[in-house]
């Protein structure tokens, strides 16, 4: 909750005039994520996630075409703030565990996170860098949204 | 093993290709970078999918043990590839209880068996089934999760503690075969009856010389033998009251126990019939095994629901030999049971009662309603036992908590002064 928190404030505080705005998508968001902790509902956990993502990205259109820096502090919180509360729902039960297993999955938490910090930071840094345009970086995009929809779906699909 | 996949995986994806989408239309490269944590999450969520092929065995290390008494489970666990986190249970019936942590989560090593044990304490008698386990195994990050059954059963039979019993209940007829119980017959033995005249083919060490010299004749002396008896423990076993984890039936099986233990050590033959929904019987017989066939069948003793009117009719004539004494305990709850005694009776057997009271089990209710029906119930019990009284059984009420010591000897009082006519 206190990511969650973290990310809305970051993203309110960016559009001063829209700030209620932004924090009430991201209230909503929320409520949504209290719910899914309550009732340990972890298929809405996504929705969550995605209802902050929205409230950042109205805070970006509001605020500008200027390439927000810290969006990759952003992405990261976002996947922190969802890992975080699915460790919460699997540990609904009380079950002992053992140190070592703690260990391990606050170990792979943080790893992730910080993959998924130079991921995005990466992302960034070549938005940034003068490759060029063209038809050829458009293909390419292009090409990585259909691959990643495509595992979407087969995602979805297995877990249906 | 059954692979579940947490619906998480599939919503990162869903939320990495939206956000690609919308950062490729709006041409936002903030999107992108949103997008990216969630679709390496989604990656690193299907690399991370290895079935961890859990070998599990089970092993306890005795498989009698008596009511109270500790028997340990001992759990190996094996993963070829390992597992990050692995929740073990071990499924216990309520009769038996895990002092350790149950469920577990452990870690284990690739290729590396971990051992686990589990101390269970027996709260109770019966024939149980320990296992298989149920273990559910997880990735790092908890992506998915791998569950089964896994291990082998281990039988656990928990014998009711025996109370020790200082006397027993004589029967008014002995059997033929030699014991411990001195027979009202006379006839070659240690216990003095008579002195009688003497007659030909009587031996010359049994002459009284005294009697003799005295009376001018030859006069021998006649002893009671010590003889067997047969004692069949009738069970009823139609209902049972149960509160706060004892009932009668508990009461009943414990007290089978003692008093087949206690006759069979001295050299009795002891018979069992388990009467109720589910008839069982054990033909009365002396020793070691026969205290394990019938310590065996109160083990698998339950209460099954039968409307089916039962008499002793359908009971084998060798399960109820003449002569022999009839050891009821019963809650006095159910007239089937009820009338069967009462046939028992009026058939010349030897029976005795022993009711188990459910008294100490049954809350009386508050309103006025259920107070008089209460009062009602309590007064058809004792027209039940004054029907035992009239036809000169007795019946001793027997309350938990009280030693079985206390009902054998009030009988034993009541059948030296009013013995039972013949029927």
């Amino acid at each position: 909750m206190l990511v969650y928190a973290g990310v809305l404030a970051y993203a309110a505080a960016r559009v001063p005039s829209f700030a209620a705005l932004v924090a009430a998508i991201g209230v909503f968001g929320a409520l949504l994520l209290v719910f899914v902790l309550v009732r340990r509902a972890d298929d809405l956990l996504p929705w969550a996630l995605a209802v902050l993502g929205v409230a950042y990205t109205v805070s970006l259109f509001l605020h500008g075409s200027a390439v927000d820096e810290a969006a990759p502090l952003v992405a990261a919180g976002l996947l922190l703030c969802g890992e975080l509360a699915a460790w919460s729902l699997d540990e609904r039960h009380a079950i002992a565990a053992e140190r070592a297993v703690v260990l391990r999955r606050g170990l792979g938490l943080a790893a992730l996170a910080l993959a998924s910090l130079g991921a995005a930071a990466a992302v960034i840094a070549f938005a940034a860098s003068s490759a060029g345009g063209g038809l050829a970086w458009t293909t390419l995009g292009a090409v990585a949204a259909v691959l990643v929809i495509g595992v979407a779906t087969e995602l979805v699909r297995r877990t249906a | 093993m059954t692979r579940i996949t947490s619906p998480r995986l599939a919503g990162y994806a869903g939320l990495a290709a939206i956000a690609l989408i919308a950062g490729l239309a709006a041409g936002r490269v903030e999107l992108v970078a949103l997008a990216a944590p969630f679709a390496l999450a989604a990656v690193a969520g299907a690399a991370l999918a290895r079935d961890p092929a859990i070998e599990a065995t089970l092993e306890l290390d005795r498989e009698r043990a008596l009511e109270s008494e500790e028997v340990e489970a001992t759990l190996e666990l094996l993963s070829p590839p390992g597992g990050d986190r692995v929740d073990v249970l071990l499924p216990l019936p309520d009769e038996l209880r895990s002092r350790a942590s149950n469920p577990r989560a452990v870690a284990l090593a690739p290729g590396e068996p971990r051992t686990l044990s589990v101390p269970i304490r027996c709260e109770r008698w019966g024939a149980f089934v320990v296992g298989p386990l149920l273990v559910r195994a997880r990735d790092r990050l908890g992506f998915h999760s791998w569950e089964a059954r896994v291990g082998g059963r281990a039988p656990l039979r928990v014998y009711p503690s025996v109370e020790t019993l200082r006397a027993l209940l004589p029967p008014l007829e002995t059997q033929v075969f030699i014991g411990d119980q001195v027979s009202r017959a006379k006839g070659d033995g240690i216990e003095f009856a008579d002195v009688r005249e003497w007659e030909p083919g009587d031996r010359v060490r049994r002459v009284n010389w005294r009697a003799s010299a005295r009376r001018g004749g030859l006069w021998v002396n006649e002893q009671h033998p010590e003889r067997n008896t047969d004692v069949v423990l009738f069970l009823d076993t139609f209902a049972d009251v149960r509160s706060a984890g004892r009932g009668t039936l508990d009461l009943t099986v414990r007290a089978a126990t003692s008093l087949a233990h206690r006759y069979l050590q001295r050299k009795d033959r002891v018979g069992l019939v388990s009467f109720g929904g589910y008839l069982s019987w054990l033909v009365p017989a002396s020793g070691t095994h026969q205290l394990y066939r019938i310590v065996d069948s109160l083990l698998q003793m339950d209460i099954v629901l039968s409307f089916a009117t039962k008499g002793v009719d359908i009971l084998p004539p060798r399960t109820l030999p003449p002569k022999a004494l009839v050891l009821a305990l019963t809650p006095l709850l159910d007239p089937r049971s009820a009338a069967a005694l009462l046939d028992l009776r009026a058939r010349g057997f030897d029976l005795v009662v022993i009711e188990v009271s459910p008294l100490p089990f049954v809350q009386p209710g508050k309103g006025e309603l259920a107070q008089v029906s209460y009062r009602l119930w309590r007064l058809s019990r004792e027209s039940l036992r004054a029907r035992y009284e009239q036809a000169g059984v007795p019946v001793i009420e027997w309350l938990d908590g009280v030693p079985l010591n206390v009902p054998l000897e009030e009988v034993a009082a009541l059948r030296r002064q009013a013995r039972p006519a013949r029927a």
